[in-house]
């Protein structure tokens, strides 16, 4: 069989033009002979190309609700429906307030940090509340979540209104301050308790604002 | 670069703007996640059923999404989402096939099963059978053709996942189109011609 057909084996790598030259024509001469071969190459090749035709096909179920219990029910007190049926302007009116009023707010307030923005007070989340406190994904830092929201945000700022938009940059800018602001005094005073909890409770809101803006892009 | 997926990218499928939802994700939201999952479950299942057999491919689909979960801060964004998983998903399916492979000792009939259909004949639904016939074919043939044929990768990719001589893999894969061949195709010397 191999006597007769000497290079059976490698007609695949012939389909896949993956011969070197000196091969391929010494194949090639065979297969001016063999009709055999000749017709083992064009099934092998029609195998190759019926492969790259098969279509995905749909789980037979729903296979989303056995990976939401295993990746953690905590993760879901996320601040969109519910309580949370905000506007993005008084989203981010709210998360100033927060920086300012929050914990810890008084003494920032103190040293100058931004005008809160006007906007409705009832909506300034209680610092205990569970839905600003959001789990991150696996191993994802929350640098990591930062700058991709971040990224996205840029990259699709023109799916958000420009009015916004710009209560949005001028909340980040003003977060940001605090943050800096957190750090530098822990800096300064490093085992201070009641900073390193502003300066966390700032960060998530920094996170909050984010997501929510981002959801607003993704539901855009 | 902890990105597992370097020059790979899946030929096949357009690739959807996720950026946003896995921005969302990666800061802990799981109902974005949630849409990642319905944009690609299709092909993820459809990989893991393949590589794996239908027995065992819904919880690998499952095993591959919760890994994507905890494996989202590694994801910085080089590749699309769609490649990093699929990527994810290969290497994920392979390490459990191994698992699986050293677990149990195990007398494989497929390739028997195979000839005894191809002497009997064949309806004319190919697609449909090839399907059916993929997932008869042994185990290491089946990873191969998966991989090389449908998914597209080379022969120097799967070598380096799975660990053998590229020569293998090529030896592989035309064990697996021989076998597929005469699976779908024992009529074509009649039809062959105008
Ligand atoms: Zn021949």
């Amino acid at each position: 069989m191999t006597n007769r057909h000497p290079w059976m084996a490698r007609l695949s790598e012939y389909v896949d033009g993956e011969l070197p030259a000196d091969e391929r024509l010494a194949l090639e001469r065979h297969l001016e002979t063999c009709a055999d071969c000749r017709a083992t190459v064009t099934q092998l090749g029609r195998v190759r190309d019926l492969a790259g035709t098969l279509a995905d096909r749909e789980p037979p179920r729903d296979l989303w609700p056995g990976i939401e219990a295993r990746i953690g029910g905590a993760a879901r007190v996320l601040p969109f429906g519910r309580r949370w049926t905000l506007t993005m302007p008084q989203l981010a009116a709210a998360a100033a307030l927060m920086i300012v009023v929050g914990a810890g707010g008084a003494a920032l307030a103190l040293r100058g940090t931004g005008t809160p923005v006007a906007g409705p007070v009832a909506v300034v989340a209680p610092s205990g509340d569970p839905t600003v406190i959001p789990a991150t994904a696996g191993a994802a830092s929350y640098d990591q979540a930062v700058t991709s929201l971040g990224r996205v945000l840029t990259e699709h700022r023109d799916r958000l209104d420009p009015a916004t938009v710009r209560v949005l940059e001028q909340s980040l800018q003003t977060i940001d301050r605090a943050i800096a602001r957190a750090q530098e005094a822990l800096a300064t005073d490093p085992n201070d308790a009641y900073l390193s909890a502003h300066l966390a409770e700032t960060m998530r809101q920094k996170l909050n604002l984010m997501r929510r803006a981002a959801a607003l892009v993704a539901a855009s | 670069m902890d990105d597992p997926t370097p020059a790979v990218d899946s030929p096949k499928r357009a690739v959807p703007d996720d950026a946003v939802d896995v921005a969302l994700a990666q800061s802990g939201d799981t109902q974005a996640f949630e849409r990642l999952y319905r944009a690609h479950v299709s092909r993820v299942f459809s990989l893991a059923r393949r590589m794996m057999g239908p027995e065992t491919a819904e919880e690998a689909t499952q095993d591959v999404f919760v890994r994507a979960w905890e494996k989202l801060g590694s994801f910085r964004g080089e590749a699309a989402f769609g490649t990093w998983l699929h990527r994810l998903a290969v290497n994920l399916l392979l390490s459990q096939r191994a698992r699986r492979g050293r677990d149990l000792a195990r007398h494989d009939p497929t390739e028997d099963a195979l000839e005894r259909r191809a002497s009997r004949g064949t309806r004319p639904e190919l697609a449909m059978d090839l399907e059916t016939a993929i997932g008869r074919l042994p185990d290491g043939a089946r990873q191969i053709f998966v991989l090389h044929d449908i998914e597209g990768y080379k022969h120097e990719e799967i070598g380096d996942s799975l660990g053998i001589a590229v020569g293998t893999s090529k030896a592989q894969l035309h064990r697996a189109r021989m076998l597929l061949r005469s699976h779908l195709e024992p009529q074509t010397e009649d039809r062959i011609g105008p």
